[in-house]
C-alpha cells in the first residue's frame, strides 16, 4: 500500500514536472517594423474570454545608421540580439570603448562575430560615433 | 434669392469686411495689441542624441513610442524595448500602468502568456517542489497590498560625466505603484528550503539568442536567504489593482522593495533555491558598483583595477520637481505651486527641502500622504519669484536614516546609483 502511495506521487510529481515544461508553448519575441513619429493610435486588440492573454508584436522603427563600410556587418550581427539602435542611444563614445563595447559581444555574450567583421564593425563604430565624428 | 445668396451677395461681404477691419480698428484704439506681430518661431525637435557632455534634459531624449498596452512613452530601444516615462506622469504618487517605464535585457519578451499552461515553480533545494497556477497563487495565499517604487540602477545615467555606455536614462526609469500578491517567503516555506542553501535565484519567461550558460541567453537574479529582504518580497499578480501590462511583467513580477529594479524579475516563472553561489553573468558581472561611499570612483582607478566591485543593492534618496517643468515662463509676482516626489530605499522620506537660489538657502516643503515606506511620496511648496529673471530651483530629501542628497556627482562604470540634487532653470517674466 505505501509503495502504491510513493508510486502515484512519484507519477504526479514527474506529471507536474513535464507541465512545467509544457509553457514552453508561450509565444514571444515578436516584433514588427513600425513608423515612428507617427501620430495615430494604436488600434485595441480583438480580445476573446479564453486562457490565453496576448500583446501586439512590439514596434521595431527603421533607425538610421550611419552610412559607410561596415554598415552592412552590423546590420547582419548586431541585429541578432538586439536592434541597431542601441548603437544611435548611445552618446559619442571614444573609439577605445566602442572596441570593447563589440569585444564584449563576442567575448562575454557569445555573439560569434567572425574575425574580419569583427574588426570592420569596430572601425564603422569608431568612424562615425565619437565625439570627434558623430553626426545621426 | 435664398438666404445664404443674400448674405454672400458681393454688397454684402464688402459690408461685413468694412466692419470687421472698422473692429480691428476699434479693438487696437480701446486697448493694447497682446497678440504678436509676427508668427511665432517655428516649432523644432529636440536633438536626436546628447554627449559627450551630460544630458541637460529632464527625459531622455528619444522619440515617443506606443508600445502595446502601452501610452506613448519615450524609445530608448526597440528590441528588446526599453522605454522611459515621461516626467509629467510623476505629478501624483501612483505611476499608471500605462505609462510606466519598461527595460527588458533580452530580445525574447513574451507576447502571450497562457495561463492555462503557466505555472510559477518553486524547485532547486527545496523538500516539495511546487508549481502552482495563477488561480492558486491568488486563492491559496493571503492576498498583501504593499506601495513600492520600482527604479532602474541607470536611472539618470546620461548624467554621469564622463558618459558611459548603456540605455541613456534621463530621470524617468522609475514607477510607484500599489503591488499585490502573494509573500515571497510563504512560497518558500511550503516548497520548505533545505538547509545548506546560500541563495534563491530568479528567472522570468525572457530568453536572448546567445549561446546557453551566458547572459545573452538568460537573464537571472538572485539573492541571499539570509537576506532580511526576502520578508518583504511580494510575487505581484496585480498593479495599481490592474492585471500588469505584458511589458511590466504579466502574469507575475517579483517586488523586492527598496531594492533596484534588477530584481524584480518580470514574467517570474521560476523560483529556484540554490546551495552554491550564483556564477552568472547578471550577479557575477553585470550590475556591480564600487564598494565605496554612494559607489563613487573615477575611470583611472577602474583601468588600474583598484576598485572592488559588489552587486548593486537598495537604491539612495532621491527628490525631484515635476512642475512647473521649465517649459513656459511664470509672471514675476505670481504665486505658484511647486510640485514633485521624493523616495528612498533605505526608509520613509521625512523631509523635502527646495531653494530657488540654486541650493544656498533651503525651506522646507509640504509633504504628501504617507503610502508606506517605499513608495513615492508626493510634496508641495508655494513660490513666489519677485523679480524677472533666471532662477535655479534645486530640492532635495532626506530619509529617516538621515540619508540626504548630496550635491556631488556620481560617477562608475555601470552609470549606477545617481542621486545628486536636481536643479531646474524657471524663466521669471515681467509682469508689466
Amino acid at each position: 500500500m505505501k509503495n502504491r502511495v510513493r508510486a502515484i506521487v512519484l507519477v504526479m510529481c514527474s506529471l507536474v514536472m513535464v507541465a512545467g515544461v509544457v509553457y514552453a508553448d508561450l509565444k514571444k519575441g515578436y516584433y514588427s517594423p513600425a513608423e515612428l513619429g507617427s501620430m495615430r493610435q494604436a488600434a485595441p486588440m480583438e480580445l476573446l474570454p479564453d486562457s490565453n492573454y496576448q500583446a501586439w508584436a512590439y514596434a521595431v522603427p527603421a533607425v538610421d545608421l550611419a552610412p559607410g563600410d561596415g554598415l552592412q556587418e552590423v546590420q547582419i550581427y548586431c541585429n541578432t540580439c538586439h536592434s541597431p539602435r542601441y548603437i544611435t542611444m548611445q552618446p559619442p563614445l571614444p573609439a577605445a570603448t566602442w572596441e570593447a563595447e563589440v569585444n564584449k559581444m563576442n567575448k562575454t555574450f557569445g555573439a560569434g562575430i567572425p574575425e574580419d567583421s569583427t574588426q570592420k564593425i569596430i572601425l564603422y563604430l569608431q568612424a562615425h560615433y565619437t565625439a570627434e565624428n558623430r553626426k545621426l | 434669392m435664398n438666404v445664404a445668396e443674400r448674405c454672400l451677395s458681393r454688397r454684402g461681404l464688402l459690408k461685413i469686411l468694412g466692419l470687421a477691419s472698422s473692429g480691428i480698428a476699434v479693438s487696437r484704439w480701446l486697448g493694447p495689441d497682446v497678440t504678436m506681430a509676427q508668427g511665432p518661431p517655428l516649432g523644432k525637435a529636440i536633438e536626436t542624441f546628447t554627449g559627450p557632455g551630460e544630458n541637460s534634459h529632464w527625459n531622455s531624449v528619444g522619440p515617443y513610442l506606443t508600445e502595446p498596452q502601452k501610452a506613448p512613452l519615450i524609445l530608448l530601444t526597440d528590441r528588446p524595448v526599453q522605454l522611459e516615462t515621461p516626467r509629467h506622469y510623476f505629478r501624483t504618487a501612483f505611476t499608471p500602468n500605462e505609462a510606466f517605464y519598461v527595460r527588458w535585457h533580452l530580445e525574447g519578451i513574451p507576447n502571450a502568456v497562457d495561463l492555462k499552461n503557466w505555472k510559477l515553480q518553486i524547485e532547486g533545494n527545496v523538500n516539495k517542489p511546487l508549481a502552482l497556477s495563477l488561480p492558486e497563487l491568488m486563492q491559496k495565499f493571503k492576498p498583501v497590498s504593499l506601495a513600492a517604487v520600482n527604479q532602474c540602477s541607470g536611472n539618470s545615467r546620461s548624467r554621469l560625466q564622463p558618459r558611459v555606455p548603456g540605455g541613456q536614462w534621463g530621470n524617468g526609469a522609475m514607477g510607484n505603484a500599489m503591488w499585490t500578491g502573494v509573500r515571497l517567503r510563504e512560497l518558500l516555506d511550503m516548497a520548505g528550503v533545505k538547509s545548506g542553501s546560500l541563495l534563491v535565484q530568479f528567472q522570468g519567461l525572457e530568453t536572448g539568442q546567445g549561446p546557453k550558460g551566458l547572459g545573452s541567453n538568460l537573464f537571472l537574479k538572485s539573492l541571499d536567504l539570509g537576506n532580511p529582504v526576502l520578508d518583504e518580497c511580494v510575487v505581484a499578480y496585480l498593479m495599481n489593482g490592474e492585471p500588469l501590462p505584458m511589458l511590466n511583467g504579466f502574469p507575475v513580477r517579483l517586488v523586492v522593495p527598496g531594492y533596484f529594479a534588477t530584481y524584480w524579475i518580470k514574467c517570474l516563472t521560476w523560483i529556484r533555491v540554490l546551495d552554491a553561489p550564483d556564477e552568472n553573468f547578471w550577479m557575477k558581472t553585470g550590475y556591480r558598483v564600487p564598494d565605496t561611499p554612494r559607489g563613487n570612483t573615477n575611470p583611472e582607478d577602474v583601468k588600474a583595477g583598484k576598485v572592488k566591485m559588489v552587486p548593486v543593492e537598495r537604491f539612495p534618496v532621491r527628490s525631484f520637481l515635476i512642475s512647473p517643468d521649465g517649459s513656459s515662463k511664470i509672471p514675476a509676482g505670481m504665486n505658484v505651486t511647486l510640485r514633485g516626489i521624493a523616495f528612498s530605499g533605505f526608509g520613509r522620506v521625512n523631509r523635502v527641502e527646495v531653494s530657488d537660489d540654486g541650493g544656498k538657502s533651503w525651506m522646507a516643503a509640504r509633504l504628501g500622504e504617507d503610502h508606506g515606506a517605499y513608495s513615492f511620496r508626493t510634496w508641495e511648496a508655494s513660490w513666489t519669484a519677485k523679480s524677472p529673471r533666471r532662477y535655479s530651483l534645486a530640492v532635495r530629501a532626506t530619509d529617516e536614516k538621515n540619508n540626504t542628497q548630496p550635491d556631488e556627482p556620481v560617477w562608475n562604470p555601470g552609470g549606477y546609483l545617481w542621486n545628486r540634487i536636481e536643479r531646474q532653470e524657471i524663466v521669471v517674466g515681467d509682469q508689466s
